[in-house]
C-alpha cells in the first residue's frame, strides 16, 4: 500500500496502484535537517536483504519482508503483535529525490535514509 | 539492501519479485462471512482443526493462512466441498489465546482459487493459485461506481438517521472500484451467498452491478423499517398529544376554579347519596362504589356503569312509604263506585285495612285474582290502590321465561338493569306501593331460569323483606308491598306459588250484574268516547238485554264494552252528519248497528229426539250448554267419539257406555243392540277441544236414552262425573255453570250431591229461579231426566 505524505497536514492517501498487497505499514518519522531530511523506519527484526529503498521524483518508497525467524522448534505462540511479511512505506518530500543525494543506514533496528539537497 | 535509484517501476515488495502463483496455504474455514482482500477482520478460532491450520501459520515465516468460508455453517468438519472455491490469502496481524480459542486479526491479502486440498489432517492444507481482482475500467464501470455511492449513501442515511455518518469520508479515497466493493459488501454485512459472490466476481462491473442489486434492496428493507417505525411512532404521539390536552384542560379548568367535570359528578353524586335515607348496609356498598367511581377516569368503560349503579341506589325508596288512607268508608266508598258487584273481593280488601289499622306493621297479603278475562281483575287492582291511598304499579308476567328479568342482571353483563320488580319500585317511589303481576298464570319457563321459581322468594312473606335484586345486589325490603297476581286460570300455576297466595275468584257476571255494569259504567264512558251526551243517546233496556245475550257471550264484559262503543260510533256519526233528533236504540235497530246476531244463543231445545242430553261445560269465558248426541250405527261396531276431546273425557264417556251396557236389563234394552250396532258419540260444537269428567252422567243419560228410545226431558241439563258403579262425583264450575243454563233457558238442573255447597254462591236473585236435583247416583239422574226411564226405574229406585 502506498502513501503519499503531504509533510504539511500529514493527509494520507490510499493509493491505487496495482502492486501485491502488504500486510503492515512501518512506523516512520521524518526530521528537517540543516541540509535536507532525515527519516527513520522502524523495521527491527527485517534482514538488511530483505530491505529496498527506491526513490522516483519526488516519491521514496521503502518495501520488504519482515520473517519471522526466530522460531524454536517445539514453541508455539502465545501472543503475537508484531505484524510480519510484506511491508511498504511510501512518502512524498518536496524535492526532487533523484537530483539529491541519499544516505541509508541501519542502526539498531532502525532505518535511516538521509537525504541531503544542498 | 540497495538503493535504486533508476526511474523505471521496480516491484514495490521484495517478498513479491519470487512470489510464486501456486502455494500451498493451512485453510482456516469461517463461517457466514467472507473475508475481503485490503480488510482486517477479527476472528475467534475454536475448532481443532482450525487451531491447528492457525499454529501451522504462525509457526511459518510469513503467518500466512487461507480464509475460506464455508457453505454451510453447521458443518464442523468441512470437506474440499464444503468449501467455496474462492477464498483469501490472510496475514495473521495479531493472535492471542483465549481459553479454547484463539483469538486473531486477519489481513486479507489477495483473492486466491483452490486447485486441491493438499492435506486433510490434522488440518487442511490447500494448494491455491492466486487471482488477482479484477482492474477493468470504463465509463460503464465509472457509472456503476456513481450510482453504488448514492445508494451506498441512502443506505447510510436510512440505517442511522441519527448518527449520520459521513461515507464520503469512509470511502471517498478509495478509487480502486473492487476495493470500494469489498469495503460497502462488509460495511452492510450482507449474507454470506452475496458476499461470495461479490468475492468472487471476474470483473468489476460484475461486482459493481451485483452490489447495486443488494444494496437496492437494502435501501427497499431499511425503507420499509423506518415507514413502520413512524407510523408506531406517529400512533404513540397522538396518545400523547390527547393525554397531554387533557393535562392542560386540566389545568385551565383548575386556573378558572372550575372543577373537572368528573369530580363534579362524583360530588354531586355524593351529596344525593347523603341526602337519602337507607339502611346502613347499603350506604356502605354505595360508599365503596363512589369511592370506586372517583379513581376510575370518566373513559372507562365501568365508569358509566358504577354511575348507572349508583344513581339507581339513591333513586330507590329506601325508607320512603306513602301513608295509608286507613278510613274503612272511604275505602268501601271508593271500591262501591269502581266496580259493581264483586262482593267478596271487596270485602277481603276492607278486612285488610281493618288489620293494617290496628297493626301498622302487618304482613301485606299476597291476593290472587283468577278469572275470566275481562272481568275487572286489573281495574280492581287500581281501585285497591286508590282506596288505600298506595301508589299502584303493574306488569305483566306473561311469556316471561327469563328469570333475570324478574331479578336483574349482575352488573358484569353489559347493558345490565334491575328487574322488573325493582324497577316498579323505583317508579313507585314508595316501599308500599300495590304492583299487580299480571298473568301469573302464563308465565314460561325455558333453559334460561325459571322465573316462577324467582317469584316463590318475592311472594313469600317470611323471605322477601330481604330481597336482593341480581344488579342491586342489596337487600330491599318487599314486605310492605301490598302484590295482588291476576290469572285466568289456576291450572298452570305452579303448586308452590299457588300455595302462597290467597285466592280470589271473579267468577264472570251474570247477566243482571252485566246490564247494572253496563248502564253505570260502560255506557257513560263510551259516551263520552264518542263526544255523546246523555240527552242524545240511550239504550233500552230490551236492547241492552238483546245485545247481552245475543252479541256477546262472555264471562266478562270486553265484547259488550266494544259492543257499546261501536253502536255509540255509528249515532256519534249521525250527530256529525247533523242529525239533531236524540237516539234511542232499540232492539230492533241493533241489527242495523251491529250487524245480524253473531251468537245464536245456546238456547233450550224445544223437543230432543232419543240419544241427545243437555250438558253443562265451564269455559274460560264461563259456563256453556252443550247438548250431547248419540246416535247408532247399524252394522257398525264399538264407540266412536267425535268433537275434539281430551283424554279424561274420553274415558269419562267410556265408563258412562260401560255403565249402560252393564245395567242393560235394568234400563230395559235388549243386550244383543250392543253386539249388532256400534255407536257414535259427538259433542258440538266440533271445532271446539273440550276435556274434563263432567259430562260423565250427560253421556250415560244420553246413551241410556237412545238404547230405550226414550227422549230425555229438554229442561233439564246435567253436570257430574260417572264412575263405573254408578256414583256420581262432584265438578267444578257450578256457578258458571248453573249461569250458563239460565241464560239458556233452562230451568232444572241436576248436580252431584256434593256440590250443593256451591250453590250459595250464587246470585240470591236467581236461586228461586230453578230447580236443583242434587243426586248420588247415576240412577236418579236418569230418573230426573228420561221421564220413560224413571217409571220404569222407581221400583228399584224404591
Amino acid at each position: 500500500m502506498k502513501e503519499r505524505s503531504r509533510i504539511v497536514g500529514l493527509i494520507y492517501y490510499a493509493s491505487s496502484q496495482a502492486a501485491p498487497a502488504t500486510a503492515w505499514r512501518p512506523p516512520m518519522d521524518i526530521y528537517r535537517t540543516k541540509n535536507g531530511w532525515l527519516l527513520k523506519f522502524e523495521l527491527a527484526g527485517v534482514e538488511l536483504e530483505d530491505i529496498h529503498v527506491y526513490a522516483h521524483e519526488r516519491t521514496l518508497t521503502v518495501s520488504g519482508v519482515r520473517r519471522d525467524t526466530v522460531l524454536e522448534p517445539g514453541a508455539s505462540y502465545y501472543s503475537m503483535e508484531i505484524p510480519y511479511n510484506r511491508f511498504e512505506r511510501a512518502v512524498e518530500l518536496p524535492c526532487d529525490l533523484e537530483a539529491a543525494h541519499l544516505e541509508a543506514e541501519c542502526r539498531n533496528g532502525i532505518l535511516l535514509i538521509r537525504v541531503i539537497t544542498e | 539492501m540497495s538503493l535504486p535509484t533508476d526511474p523505471k517501476p521496480a516491484p514495490s515488495a521484495g517478498a513479491s519479485d519470487d512470489a510464486p502463483l501456486m502455494m500451498s496455504l493451512p485453510v482456516l474455514p469461517i463461517k457466514n462471512t467472507a473475508l475481503f482482500p485490503h480488510l482486517l477482520m477479527p476472528l475467534s478460532v475454536g475448532r481443532p482443526a482450525s487451531i491447528a491450520a492457525v499454529e501451522s501459520a504462525l509457526a511459518s515465516e510469513g503467518k500466512e493462512i487461507l480464509v475460506i468460508a464455508q457453505r454451510d455453517a453447521s458443518i464442523e468438519s468441512p470437506v474440499q466441498s464444503d468449501l467455496y472455491t474462492y477464498g483469501t490469502k490472510a496475514v495473521v496481524r495479531k493472535m492471542s489465546r483465549g481459553e479454547n480459542t484463539i483469538e486473531l486479526l486477519v489481513l486479507g491479502v489477495e483473492r486466491v482459487m483452490v486447485l486441491k486440498l493438499d492435506q486433510t489432517d490434522p488440518y487442511l492444507v490447500a494448494r491455491v493459485r492466486l487471482a488477482p481482482l479484477p482492474e477493468d475500467t470504463g465509463t460503464e464501470v465509472e457509472a456503476l461506481t456513481r450510482s453504488v455511492m448514492d445508494l451506498a449513501a441512502k443506505a447510510v442515511d436510512l440505517a442511522q438517521p441519527q448518527a449520520p455518518v459521513d461515507l464520503g469520508q469512509l470511502i471517498a479515497g478509495e478509487q480502486r472500484p473492487i476495493r470500494l466493493v469489498h469495503l460497502l459488501a462488509s460495511m452492510f454485512s450482507l449474507d454470506l451467498e452475496k458476499e461470495q459472490t461479490l468475492l468472487e466476481a471476474q470483473t468489476c462491473a460484475d461486482a459493481l452491478r451485483l452490489l447495486h442489486s443488494y444494496l437496492g434492496h437494502e435501501v427497499q428493507v431499511l425503507e420499509l423499517r423506518n415507514k413502520i417505525a413512524t407510523e408506531a411512532r406517529s400512533e404513540m404521539s397522538k396518545e400523547q398529544r390527547e393525554y397531554l390536552l387533557r393535562q392542560q384542560m386540566r389545568a385551565i379548568q383548575q386556573e378558572l376554579g372550575e372543577r373537572n367535570p368528573e369530580q363534579a359528578e362524583v360530588d354531586l353524586l355524593a351529596e344525593r347519596l347523603g341526602k337519602v335515607d337507607m339502611p346502613e348496609e347499603v350506604r356502605k356498598e354505595a360508599g365503596r362504589e363512589l369511592a370506586r367511581l372517583e379513581r376510575l377516569p370518566s373513559a372507562a368503560p365501568d365508569y358509566h356503569v358504577i354511575r348507572t349503579y349508583l344513581e339507581y341506589v339513591i333513586e330507590l325508596p329506601w325508607r320512603i312509604s306513602t301513608a295509608d288512607h286507613l278510613e274503612i268508608a272511604h275505602a268501601r266508598q271508593v271500591l262501591d263506585e269502581d266496580h259493581f258487584a264483586l262482593k267478596e273481593v271487596k270485602q277481603r280488601i276492607l278486612e285488610q285495612l281493618g288489620v293494617l289499622k290496628l297493626n301498622p306493621k302487618a304482613k301485606a297479603p299476597i291476593l290472587c285474582f283468577v278469572g275470566p278475562p275481562g272481568t275487572g281483575k286489573t281495574s280492581l287492582g287500581h281501585s285497591i290502590a286508590r282506596s288505600m291511598g298506595r301508589k299502584f304499579e303493574r306488569f305483566s308476567l306473561g311469556g316471561m321465561h327469563d328469570e333475570a328479568e324478574l331479578r336483574g342482571h349482575r352488573r358484569t353483563y353489559i347493558g345490565a338493569m334491575p328487574g322488573r320488580l325493582i324497577q316498579a319500585i323505583r317508579r313507585a317511589a314508595a316501599n308500599n306501593p300495590v304492583i299487580m303481576l299480571d298473568e301469573v298464570d302464563k308465565l314460561g319457563r325455558d333453559f334460561r331460569g325459571d322465573p316462577a321459581s324467582a317469584l316463590l322468594e318475592v311472594l313469600d312473606p317470611e323471605q322477601n323483606n330481604s330481597f336482593r335484586d341480581n344488579y342491586l345486589d342489596l337487600p330491599f325490603d318487599l314486605s310492605k308491598v301490598f302484590f295482588i297476581t291476576t290469572a285466568n286460570t289456576l291450572d298452570t300455576i305452579p303448586r308452590p306459588l299457588l300455595d302462597r297466595m290467597e285466592v280470589i275468584r271473579l267468577p264472570g257476571y251474570i247477566e243482571e250484574e252485566k246490564i247494572e255494569i253496563a248502564r253505570r259504567y260502560l255506557i257513560p264512558r263510551q259516551l263520552t268516547g264518542s263526544g255523546l251526551t246523555a240527552e242524545q243517546f240511550a239504550i233500552s233496556p230490551d236492547a241492552l238485554q238483546t245485545l247481552i245475550r245475543r252479541y256477546t257471550r262472555e264471562a266478562g264484559l270486553r265484547r259488550l264494552e266494544r259492543a257499546l262503543g261501536k253502536v255509540a260510533r255509528k249515532a256519534a256519526l249521525r250527530f256529525a252528519e247533523g242529525s239533531t233528533e236524540p237516539i234511542t236504540i232499540r232492539v230492533e235497530d241493533l241489527i242495523d248497528y251491529l250487524g245480524p246476531e253473531p251468537f245464536t244463543p245456546e238456547e233450550m231445545r224445544k223437543k230432543l229426539p232419543p240419544g241427545v242430553a243437555p250438558g253443562l261445560a265451564w269455559t274460560e269465558s264461563g259456563g256453556e250448554v252443550l247438548y250431547i248426541e248419540a246416535s247408532l250405527l247399524p252394522e257398525g261396531k264399538g264407540l266412536t267419539l267425535t268433537g275434539q276431546l281430551g283424554e279424561v273425557m274420553q274415558e269419562s264417556v267410556k265408563a258412562a257406555q260401560t255403565y249402560v251396557w252393564a245395567h242393560a236389563a235394568t234400563l230395559g234394552v235388549d243386550p244383543s243392540v250392543f253386539a249388532k250396532t256400534g255407536v257414535h258419540i259427538h259433542f258440538p260444537a266440533g271445532a271446539v277441544p273440550k276435556d274434563g269428567p263432567s259430562a260423565g252422567i250427560t253421556a250415560a243419560v244420553a246413551l241410556a236414552s237412545l238404547y230405550t228410545g226414550n227422549p230425555a226431558r229438554s229442561d233439564t241439563a246435567m253436570t257430574g262425573e260417572i264412575t263405573l258403579t254408578g256414583l256420581v262425583l262432584p265438578i267444578g264450575g257450578v256457578k258458571e255453570k248453573v249461569l250458563a243454563a239460565r241464560r239458556a233457558g233452562i230451568r232444572r238442573i241436576v248436580l252431584p250431591r256434593a256440590n250443593g255447597k256451591d250453590l250459595r254462591d250464587l246470585p240470591e236473585e236467581i236461586r228461586p229461579e230453578i230447580e236443583f236435583i242434587l243426586v248420588d247416583r247415576i240412577e236418579q239422574v236418569l230418573e230426573a231426566a228420561i221421564p220413560a226411564v224413571a217409571e220404569q226405574l222407581s221400583p228399584v229406585a224404591a
